[in-house]
């Protein structure tokens, strides 16, 4: 049985997410020790600095979706996750975004236990101002696909079936769950997915996320400094979502 | 007391209790233990769990956090682990609650 993580890494005109990619390359093989996977484009793939032992994968990716993103939109190439299930070499897949650095083993033990999927139902935002969660974004219940654990069973092929099914008819689920949100979103088609399929386990504990408007400021190895409004904090030792894109600019 | 002062003291206050709010999702999940293929939190209710059903057999069945069945064939590993996993997160959080107490002074 083997174990590896999956990523998907496409840079947008807006954005250097091989930064963000390398930063979380080395969080993982600091805490996790796994084999790991980037699919990402030729463009992008030229930008990566050597990294030592990783396997790539060339894919001309989808260039058609958009985000908002500190008061503007930008480009976002987030549509080949859905082919995570055909691009996975493992047969247990930690199928993660470059923007989430582990500082802990925890995925570890998640990893070592029986599922055809998991990922998180809920967030806890580092900030306290719950600044993530919107309400009443739709009617289905929401997961997050930032970190999404699955193994190559009959439930999870279909599950990604279900997926790229919702991928290509998605104003029609849009409108059924009466999803807010116009753009494509893999949160949403996961969730989708599940909801329909019926299958699924949560991470029982939520994901710790900090949100576009937190500046990441330092970090280490063991942790970052972020800061919002005149506050600034720390953590360290936990596994967190971070969705500043610019802080590994340096 | 006045105003200035007291929106300090909340300040203060809204930091410490965020940061121990912070500190407890870490311990949560920190606590996330694999054994025998099912996930366990090791947390006070399931190291008593364990504990009551070791002094009535030498193996059971308890239910994961995701309400699956886990058979339980070496109880005292089991428990071992739980507690040095439950203790291993206590005292990385009582060290940030003495920080934290000393920082409310």
């Amino acid at each position: 049985m083997t174990t590896g993580v999956l990523m998907y890494c496409f840079n947008t005109p807006d954005m250097n997410y091989h930064r963000l990619a390398e930063r979380c390359v080395a969080q993982i093989r600091k805490y996790l020790k796994l084999e790991i996977t980037i699919i990402t484009n030729l463009e992008t793939f030229k930008k990566f600095k050597p990294m030592g032992m990783i396997n790539y994968k060339l894919v001309d990716n989808s260039t058609t979706n958009t985000r908002p993103y500190r008061g503007k939109s930008v480009a976002w190439y987030n549509k080949e996750r859905a082919l995570a299930y055909e691009h996975s070499p493992y047969d247990t897949t930690i199928l993660m975004d470059c923007d989430y650095f582990v500082f802990s083993s925890t995925l570890l033990e998640l990893a070592n236990t029986k599922f055809d999927m998991m990922l998180h139902d809920r967030v806890h935002d580092l900030t306290g101002k719950d600044m993530i969660m919107g309400k009443d974004e739709g009617t289905l219940p929401l997961v997050w696909a930032t970190v999404t654990l699955f193994r190559k069973t009959t439930n999870t092929e279909a599950i990604f079936a279900m997926i790229r099914h919702v991928q290509e008819y998605y104003s029609h689920y849009r409108n059924l769950y009466r999803i807010r949100y116009i753009n494509y979103r893999n949160d949403y088609a996961f969730a989708i997915a599940l909801h329909q399929l019926n299958l699924g386990s949560r991470i029982p504990t939520p994901m710790t996320m900090l949100s576009d408007i937190v500046d990441v400021i330092d970090s280490d190895e063991d942790g970052i400094v972020f800061e919002y409004g005149d506050n600034i904090n720390f953590t360290s030792g936990q596994d967190v979502h971070v969705m500043d894109k610019e802080w590994c600019n340096g | 007391m006045d105003i200035g002062n007291i929106k300090k003291h909340s300040d203060l206050n809204f930091e410490v209790a965020q940061a121990k709010k912070n500190a407890l999702e870490k311990l949560r999940s920190r606590q996330l233990m694999a054994y025998n293929e099912r996930l366990f939190t090791a947390d006070a209710n399931t190291i008593n769990l364990v504990s009551t059903l070791k002094q009535h057999s030498k193996d059971f069945y308890v239910l994961d956090v995701n309400d699956n069945p886990c058979h339980v064939k070496d109880p005292d590993d089991f428990l071992n682990k739980l507690i040095e996993r439950n203790q291993e997160t206590l005292n990385a959080y009582q060290q940030l609650h003495q920080d934290l107490a000393t920082k409310r002074k």
